[in-house]
């Protein structure tokens, strides 16, 4: 499989997943997103050097990844592209900041190093949280959250319709380089000089397509606000679900004994 | 099915000022009739169908369905009344698998989801892809595809049908199949196609165009058995009219 037709195969298996009928999935979409956004506020907001805190946020995405049955190798392969980039944020740190903090055993261990990790960590963390979110609920489902928060009917739309046309670009990015490695064969890659053509091509051709899209979504009696269906109703296990997961995110930050056990390893 | 008719007068069209693409095109379109348009390429056949369904609303003439004439302020109420199948069955279907793309149309007019199912479920039967309900959009086949596009324009429970090539990158059996399924319908149908076999298969009336006018309207066993009038506009004898005409085809092929 080419590069292209690999992404356009993740993007639409991805949107598979989260169509799946595992509980997890069939959660109420606001109550993930709450959960995910606390997540998230909860993990960055960690002071720099506090490792063994965050370390503690694990829990979240090892149980949600066992419980919700997702592979986790799988989802590591699909964010190997994100990943590096989180990690390379860090990475001067040490430069920086050569203070001795703790020591590891006999190791002596620097600010910097200590705050390198503790700033991959939180990347990491943040990014798997996402995942997690996107892989169980599908991006209707997200946006009818988003809906019912109240934010604009034109933004959520726009959500919707940039995940949909990601799809289409790939599937046109994909014919077109198919058809350019067709006609120069034992090339590899494509030539810099065709580049800029190609990238023209690719964004007319999106367009184009883009525009039927619509064109197909008004003739269908779309009026700018897309229906889902029966409501989504709140059920007691959603309740629940948030409150458990509020309660244990809010402990792991807050309290000082998670910072206990965490220095208990260092 | 209601008595449903079009009616086009003098209906003139251009994307650009000064080039124009449709002249002066009148037709009368009767209830469960089924309309071929034919041309070569670039005639305007696919503007033609553009038009009737309100994708340009910047043309002269007059469009009008039950006599409810076509413009923004009726816009809403004649596509519900109007299907169109698009040329490229992935322009058209656009959801991640097939019920949520067919529930896309009853959910936007408002349905309570039981009727929305069952409007799908009717749908996927029209077309006999009911196993495919659950299938992602990405794994239907060519011929699938034709299908579900279908479909999901069923479910607005159209009376007109309006159709862009068809015919176009189906294998022979999937055409056939879709020439029984299009038989079937009593909806009025206006295909548009230079796949003339097609036409020949599922329109009794055809209408023949170029260069962005009707140059004939009539029977399609007249028009399409017409050798001169067809390879004048830059079209052939469909093959099985072809082969009657010319005894010995057959024979000669076999050497
Ligand atoms: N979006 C457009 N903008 C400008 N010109 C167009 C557009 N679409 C089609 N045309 C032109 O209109 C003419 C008729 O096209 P079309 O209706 O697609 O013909 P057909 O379907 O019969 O092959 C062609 O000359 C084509 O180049
Ligand atoms: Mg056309």
């Amino acid at each position: 499989m080419s590069n292209i037709s690999r992404t356009i195969y993740e993007i639409q298996s991805l949107d598979a997943l989260a169509k799946e009928k595992r509980w997890i999935n069939e959660l109420h979409p606001l109550v993930k997103i709450c959960v995910t956004m606390l997540y998230i506020g909860m993990t960055v907001s960690f002071p720099k050097y506090c490792l063994g805190g965050l370390l503690a946020m694990a829990v979240y995405p090892v149980i949600l990844f066992t419980v919700g049955e997702l592979s986790f190798r799988a989802g590591l392969r699909r964010l190997r592209i994100v990943l590096p980039l989180v990690c390379v944020v860090g990475v001067f740190n040490p430069f920086f900041d050569r203070e001795i903090y703790a020591y590891l055993g006999k190791v002596a261990v620097s600010g910097g190093v200590l705050s390198m990790v503790t700033l991959m960590l939180k990347g990491v963390f943040t990014v798997f949280a996402s995942y997690l979110l996107i892989a169980t609920t599908t991006v209707e489902k997200i946006c009818y959250a988003l809906r019912m928060l109240h934010l604009p009917k034109l933004f959520v739309t726009q959500l919707l319709l940039i995940y949909r046309y990601i799809g289409v670009l790939s599937e046109e990015a994909g014919r077109i380089t198919r058809a350019y490695e067709l006609r120069a064969p034992g090339q590899k890659g494509i030539h810099v000089k065709a580049w800029g053509t190609l990238v023209g091509q690719l964004l007319l051709r999106s367009m184009d397509r883009a525009e039927q899209i619509y064109e197909s979504m008004c003739l269908r009696g779309y009026q700018g606000e897309f229906y889902y269906g029966d409501k989504i109703k709140m059920r007691g296990r959603d309740i629940v679900y948030l409150c458990i997961w509020t309660a244990a995110l809010i402990a792991l930050r807050c309290l000082p004994v998670t910072e206990k056990i965490g220095s208990l390893f260092m | 099915m209601s008595h449903i008719h079009m009616e086009i007068e003098q209906l003139s069209f251009s994307y650009e000022k000064k080039v124009p693409v449709l002249k002066d095109i009148s037709f009368f379109a009767g209830e469960r009739e089924s309309i071929g348009v034919i041309g070569a390429n670039g005639v305007g056949k696919s503007t033609l169908l553009k038009l009737l369904v309100g994708l340009h609303l910047d043309f002269e003439g007059s469009i009008r369905i039950e006599e409810i004439p076509l413009e923004k302020k009726t816009l809403g109420k004649i596509r519900e009344k109007i299907g169109y199948v698009f040329q490229d069955a992935d322009s058209q279907l656009f959801m991640p698998n097939v019920f949520e793309d067919a529930a896309f149309a009853p959910r936007n007019y408002g349905l309570p989801e039981e009727e929305v199912n069952r409007r799908v479920e009717m749908a996927l039967r029209a077309v006999h892809i009911e196993h495919l309900r659950e299938k992602p959009i990405y794994k239907l086949s060519g011929g699938e595809k034709k299908l579900a596009s279908i479909a999901v324009i069923l479910t607005m429970l159209p009376d007109i049908i309006l159709m862009d090539e068809p015919s176009i990158a189906l294998d022979p059996r999937n055409r056939r199949n879709l020439i029984a399924i299009l038989n079937q319908f009593d909806h009025l149908k206006i295909i548009a196609s230079h796949d003339l076999d097609f036409i020949w298969d599922t329109c009794e009336r055809t209408i023949l165009m170029a260069d962005g006018g009707i140059v004939c309207d009539g029977r399609t066993e007249d028009i399409l058995r017409d050798e001169k009038l067809l390879e004048e506009h830059g079209l052939e004898l469909p093959l099985s009219i072809y082969r009657n005409n010319h005894a010995g085809y057959a024979e000669n092929a076999n050497i």
